[in-house]
């Protein structure tokens, strides 16, 4: 039987990996400050990345983690550690961080096996709280709170140090990510996560295994999330405990909601979106903001993500894509557009 | 070794009065989950925002009266009790109403993000430095056989305490208590006896607020110094209430009082005898969480839910 997409159009695919390729030649062309562009899609492929692992396990098998931020660092400093303390070359701790960080997926996964819904969030919310901790305890390696240098990636004896190349880096990966992600959404794996997702019950009276399938959705994210440490900590130069924080797994969960839940395509615009938004929208308004209040900018930033989350919440639960899908659907009834079906 | 003993029965003491925080907290986000199968992740902002607003009427009575007298925090609380009830109001029209049918998931999600804005609105209005909240009780101590016992734990205990009685007999003595029990207990059987289930939300959110800003006005003093990072505390809460049980109003207390008494005892005599203990006293509560959806999902008060399809 040939599944429904096997009749998407896939044309496009191209035409938009040769578009982000040439993104950063565009860029230099229409503005001065390009490179601080390029240094925010950087950061915003790094998290598609990673959302796209939580996606498929939060979106996709229902499991709630809101400590995603702590594979992060598990990658960056796993990664950070090998090759500049045990002298790994960077593209096998390229494959190596992230397979460490899938194992690490096991260890958080376990617990998932017996509880579910909110208890899973708050475990692995605890599991992100003590993660830091424990970054932060094995001084020798990770030199505690201070934070750790990390050289930049070198491949194939090129050392990669602009923007420029981590651009082209990251974006290569991120292309990887997405279409391993749909690969992934479209098939048995995926449908048995929705399964488990629909109802665990359901699910299990027809074959499906829960428990590996559940260990698997831990892997896989954390597979992704691992890719997006190792990058992270090696494009960025410099990572410390700060930033892998609380408020950054909440982050990417309202990434994957705003972008649209259970959709690859939605964490991918959702990432862009809250990316963008907090490097090139938020700057513009925080003058304005604190000339009125006292105040840090995190504070402006969490109270614009905040409100961004809760008005999709209630206005549109189906995130970016959603609205993309209901407009596709819009148009190609046109004349015979049954209002009621879009509200 | 009257040392020891007079160290650990002060940590224990202080202890009680840390975990009857936690209760409270507890207490708060279990009745809301009780009634409507939402985690209010905001409960720990909700706490953060009642001290803050307490702060506010006392140091604005205090700027107009100058001498600080009971009544001044008498009628401080009894402001921030009003504004706490208007805002548990303002929570149920802006997030129980409008996601009645939402999926759980979504509900906590806005809770979540809800917490936030909170967190961020309050620095913004308060700015980024912080306050030194007032004591009613000062900062005295009373001495019994060997433990010195300081007024402000004893007065968060007894509060704590009376609270929890005043609660036990609204919810099981008074119209609206039963009807809030009928209602966690079946929404539709009570809709159908004739319970107004609305208002009955409305009145739940509204408790929980209340709840959340009397811990609030309780902590306040007993951390010394007053900023955001207050929300992160109720945070805290959570593992009390699974190790007691998740949605059990008994289990939220007893998990409560044990966890604090845990923390205080990991912060003094144990991080003294061990190295390592002093590495991790500060996320010692989320060990337990795990220990004990590990071993005991249920918790020591907790029902074993039947899953049905």
């Amino acid at each position: 039987m040939k599944d429904r997409y096997d009749h998407e159009n896939i044309y496009w695919i191209p035409i938009l990996i040769i578009f982000v390729f040439l993104l950063p030649l565009i860029l230099k062309g229409i503005s001065f400050s390009y490179k601080y562009y390029l240094f925010v899609l950087n950061l915003a492929g790094i998290y598609i990345i990673l959302n796209v692992g939580l996606d498929l396990l939060s979106g996709f098998t229902g499991l709630v983690s809101l400590g995603h931020a702590a594979f992060l660092a598990v990658g960056a400093y796993t990664s950070a550690i090998m090759v500049d303390q045990l002298g790994v070359p960077f593209s096998l701790s390229l494959i190596l961080s992230p397979v460490i960080v899938g194992l690490f997926g096991f260890i958080i996964g376990f617990p998932a096996l017996r509880i579910s819904g909110m208890y899973l969030g708050l475990t692995t919310m605890g599991f992100g709280f003590i993660v830091k901790r424990i970054i932060i305890s094995f001084r020798d390696w990770t030199q505690g709170s201070a934070g750790l240098e990390v050289s930049s990636p070198v491949l194939f004896g090129y050392t990669i140090k602009s923007d420029l190349d981590n651009y082209y880096l990251i974006y290569t990966f991120v292309i990887v990510a997405i279409i391993i992600g749909r690969r992934i959404a479209t098939s048995k794996i995926g449908r048995s996560f929705m399964a488990i997702r629909d109802s665990e019950q359901a699910a299990e009276a027809s074959g499906i295994n829960l428990s590996q399938y559940k260990m698997l959705a831990f892997f896989i994210s954390g597979l992704f999330a691992g890719f997006a440490g190792v990058l992270f900590a090696h494009t960025s130069s410099f990572i410390s405990t700060d930033h892998f924080d609380i408020l950054l797994s909440i982050y990417f969960i309202i990434m994957v909601l705003v972008g649209g839940a259970s959709s690859i395509y939605g964490a991918v615009l959702g990432s862009l979106f809250i990316v963008l938004l907090d490097n090139l929208f938020v700057p513009l308004i925080e003058d304005q903001i604190q000339l009125l209040f006292n105040t840090q900018a995190g504070d402006i930033q969490s109270l614009i993500f905040g409100l961004i989350m809760f008005l999709f919440i209630i206005f549109q639960p189906m995130g970016l894509y959603g609205m993309w899908l209901k407009m596709r659907i819009y148009w190609k009834l046109f004349p015979f557009n049954p209002r009621q079906r879009f509200t | 070794m009257t040392d020891i003993l007079s160290g650990f029965g002060q940590e224990i003491i202080s202890g009680i009065a840390l975990g009857s925080i936690y209760a409270l907290i507890a207490l708060g986000f279990t009745m809301i989950f009780k009634a409507t199968e939402v985690v209010n992740f905001a409960q720990g902002d909700l706490m953060m925002v009642g001290a803050y607003v307490n702060f506010f009427f006392v140091s604005t009575f205090l700027s107009n009266s100058g001498e600080p007298s009971a009544w001044t925090f008498m009628v401080a609380l009894l402001c921030s009790i009003i504004f706490s009830v208007l805002f548990g109001l303002f929570l149920d029209f802006i997030i129980n109403r409008p996601l009645k049918d939402a999926p759980i998931f979504s509900v906590i999600m806005a809770t979540l993000s809800l917490a936030i804005i909170m967190r961020a609105l309050v620095a913004m209005i308060a700015g980024p430095i912080s306050l030194m909240p007032i004591s009613p009780f000062g900062d005295n101590s009373i001495t019994i056989g060997i433990i010195v016992i300081s007024v402000l734990d004893l007065s968060i205990i007894a509060s704590a305490i009376i609270l929890v009685i005043i609660f036990y007999f609204i919810f099981h003595y008074t119209k609206w208590g039963i009807a809030m029990q009928a209602t966690s207990e079946d929404p539709v059987a009570a809709q159908l006896m004739g319970i107004p289930i609305k208002k009955i939300y409305a009145l739940v959110w509204i408790f929980s607020a209340l709840v959340a800003t009397l811990s609030g006005v309780l902590l306040a003093p007993r951390i010394a110094l007053l900023d955001t990072s207050m929300g992160f505390l109720g945070l805290k809460a959570f593992p009390a209430a699974v190790l007691g049980g998740f949605g059990s109003i008994p289990g939220a207390i007893v998990g409560g009082v044990i966890l604090g008494v845990i923390e205080t005892i990991s912060l003094g005599t144990l991080s003294f005898h061990f190295e390592w203990i002093k590495e991790i006293n500060d996320i010692i509560a989320w060990f337990v969480l795990i220990a004990v959806l590990m071993v005991k999902p249920n918790g020591l008060f907790g029902i074993e839910k039947v899953k049905k399809v």
